[in-house]
């Protein structure tokens, strides 16, 4: 925190990318996610679909339909999803952009927030992942970032509890 | 069913306390409280209730057995119940305005002691029943901007006479109201006005300066009767007057019904006759609810500058009045039907803190439906010159149009791919492919109005977008109450070179999208949508600009 960070928009109006990547490890946490949630709903319809004759012809179209995502989530979202996310935390806003198929970049600025947490689920624990949830007064934006390392994210809500602290206002 | 001790209450109640007519103060604590008046009005009610059981025994001739008479025994159970219990609720209940909270102790059995920090308090509002207002009585409420997912009311007491419920909202409004900031400061204790003599000076200024915004029209009842819930209400209505009917012996369904079929219409007249006089009940049903919920309605302004309130109040029987602080409000949004739009049909609601959008009652509603010249007239006068509503919004891109002829025919080739399987193998008939297929158009239709709906514009100090094909909304959102901004592009987003721009608030419905934007405009909107928030240095412009 020296160095003041570079303004988020570039000339032109573009947006400068947040500066910092997440865990390689945040790969292998959501492929098994993946695996447990869509492998599931995979098993639940190929059941019936093996064992019921008349409801197999109904079941064709969403057994491939769930197939195909399965597939989309081992193989294609954890890789383009670690290439894409990017977070930065400065005195000023927590900027975080993530995303696949549907890319989002949010900002929220320090003078806004109202809660900082740093989530742990039980997938994550057994990556030491830890997840940063950043809330404002708004229900609908908080800014969520994914896969970081376990200490990282302490320090990070070490930090924007300084920041909000340092910020007057009731934030609203 | 020993009173707990509730906590940090200094001062306990003095039992012999029954003193004047109104107002109850119990002497020397503060401690006050509600109307004895209520007592009497529950006792009638509890008399009315045997009223149905005389009638129908005594004008009809109804046999007075068990069988025939039940409905009206549970009526008389309930109101006598209902009386019973209120006396517990008033000798149980008290309440007081200290310095800095507003308490409130109320309940026999589980006693709740609620305590209100006086800054926090957001609305006071009054609202009468019938029987309240026959007795000269108000329910006050205090509404102190809890999370609006919670769907409590701070504060509720029910019910005060009215010169008590107005001084207490003289009190506890004009208090705010002079102080500026909203930020708790000490001062020093104001009496609470006890004696019932003339009403402290703010209330005076506070009640002067009303300038009023619109007032109700008859002719509004035509927005409001010709809504799908009218065959509910019909079917409502019928079912409970079948079940009144043959509690005095009458079959209205077969007479109906035998009477249809003497007509010998046919299938389809009949069905057809049977709608439209359901929904010509159902209408009238709607406008009778309308016009006895919204008669008299006023939309008035209390105050003036950052300290003002804006107050609707209506109904013809139950008088509902609702103040909703304006340092609250963050923007105003008008929602027109698709259906309806060739009238002009328009709801007109405050965005605004504390006040929930799921309520049945509709606080943030501040104009009943009706026509949508008045409603941006009244956004005019609310949200102050030049209206956010008056700028012409430009067409968004082609591509936005392109996009959802894309999802149109998407979701179609989706249909038909799921169909594939059960009409090859014989499972479905091949008619089910040409109605998948006839989807197709309609979703061509609602593409190019969902796409003439987008537009976004700056104006002023307000953000202003608006999208929707079922109902269209329009939304100005003051810029300075963005908390979060995301930009969010999806595959075919990207591949047309559209963006959405979403501002996240801490009213309303949470979210406003500009949907559809050009990617290459889409960072400088945001940045002019929020100004310094994307800068780097958000904190100190967004502090600067309050």
């Amino acid at each position: 925190m020296t160095v003041p960070p570079p303004p988020l928009l570039a000339d032109g109006g573009q947006p400068r990318q947040p500066r910092e990547r997440i865990e390689r490890r945040a790969i292998a946490w959501w492929m098994l996610r993946s695996l447990l949630i869509w492998g599931a709903l995979l098993a639940a319809l190929l059941v019936p679909a093996l064992l019921w004759e008349p409801l197999r012809v109904w079941l064709i179209a969403p057994l491939i339909a769930a197939g195909i995502v399965l597939l989309a989530k081992l193989a294609v979202e954890p890789w383009w999803r670690f290439a894409v996310h990017r977070w930065e935390v400065t005195e000023h806003a927590t900027t975080a952009a993530s995303g696949w198929l549907v890319r989002e970049w949010r900002v929220s600025p320090s003078s806004r927030i109202q809660t900082v947490d740093a989530v742990r689920g039980p997938l994550e624990q057994l990556f030491g992942l830890a997840t940063l949830r950043v809330t404002t007064a708004s229900s609908a934006g908080a800014v969520t970032i994914a896969g970081l390392d376990r200490a990282t994210a302490e320090r990070a809500v070490a930090r924007l509890a300084v920041v909000a602290e340092l910020t007057e206002g009731d934030a609203t | 069913m020993i009173p707990q001790a509730a906590p940090g209450a200094a001062t306990e109640t003095p039992e012999s306390t029954e003193s004047t007519q109104h107002a109850e103060p119990v002497e020397g604590t503060g401690w006050r409280r509600l109307s004895p008046r209520v007592i009497w009005v529950d006792a009638a009610l509890s008399a009315l209730a045997v009223l149905p059981a005389v009638i129908a025994v005594r004008c009809f001739g109804v046999a007075p057995t068990l069988t025939n008479l039940w409905p009206f025994l549970a009526v008389i159970g309930l109101g006598v119940v209902a009386g019973i219990t209120d006396l517990i609720r008033w000798r149980f209940t008290r309440f007081r305005v200290t310095a800095q909270e507003v308490e409130r102790q109320t309940g026999l059995i589980v006693r709740r002691h609620r305590r209100v920090p006086r800054d926090r308090i957001r609305s006071v509002d009054t609202s009468a029943k019938l029987r309240h207002r026959l007795a000269g009585l108000r329910v006050v409420t205090l509404g102190a901007g809890q999370q609006t997912t919670s769907g409590e009311e701070a504060l509720a007491l029910d019910a005060l006479s009215r010169a008590e419920a107005v001084r207490l909202r003289a009190l506890l409004l004009g208090e705010r109201r002079a102080d500026p900031g909203g930020v708790p400061v000490s001062r020093p204790a104001p009496v609470p006005d006890r004696t019932g003599a003339a009403p402290r000076p703010p209330t005076v200024t506070g009640e002067a300066e009303e300038l009023v915004f619109a007032r109700f029209r008859p002719a509004w009842v035509f927005y409001n009767c010709f809504t799908i819930w009218g065959y509910l209400m019909a079917a409502g209505l019928l079912w409970g007057s079948h079940w009144f009917a043959s509690s005095f012996g009458v079959d209205l369904f077969s007479l109906i019904l035998g009477g249809l079929r003497a007509e010998r219409l046919g299938w389809i007249p009949t069905v057809l006759l049977i709608l439209v006089g359901a929904g010509l009940l159902g209408a009238l049903a709607l406008a009778a609810h309308f016009l006895v919920t919204n008669w008299g309605f006023t939309l008035s302004r209390l105050g003036s500058g950052a300290q003002s309130t804006l107050r609707t109040s209506r109904g013809l029987l139950t008088k509902r009045e609702v103040n909703r602080d304006e340092a609250r409000t963050r923007g105003l949004s008008l929602t027109e039907p698709l259906l309806w739009r060739w009238i002009g049909m328009t709801d007109t609601h405050l965005i605004t803190t504390g006040l929930s959008l799921n309520d049945p009652a509709q606080p943030a509603a501040i104009l009943p439906r009706g026509p949508k010249r008045v409603a941006v007239a009244v956004a005019e006068r609310v949200l102050g010159e030049p209206s956010p509503f008056e700028v012409p919004l430009p067409r968004h891109p082609n591509a936005a149009l392109l996009r959802r002829i894309w999802w149109a025919t998407g979701l179609t080739a989706g249909l038909l791919a799921a169909l594939a399987a059960p009409v090859l193998s014989g499972a479905l008939p091949v008619w089910a492919l040409w109605i998948a297929l006839g989807v197709w158009p309609l979703g061509l239709g609602a593409a190019a109005l969902a796409y003439r709906a987008l537009g976004h514009a700056i104006s002023g100090r307000y953000l202003v977008v608006r999208s929707g094909l079922m109902n269209r909304s329009t939304v100005a959102l003051q810029r300075e109450a963005i908390s979060t901004l995301a930009i969010r592009r999806s595959l075919l987003q990207r591949w047309l070179g559209l963006s959405s721009v979403t501002a996240m608030t801490a009213a309303g419905w949470f979210v406003y999208e500009a949907t559809d934007v050009s990617h290459a405009e889409a960072f400088a909107l945001a940045e002019r949508a929020a100004p310094g928030l994307l800068a780097g240095h958000g904190a100190a412009h967004d502090r600067a600009g309050r």
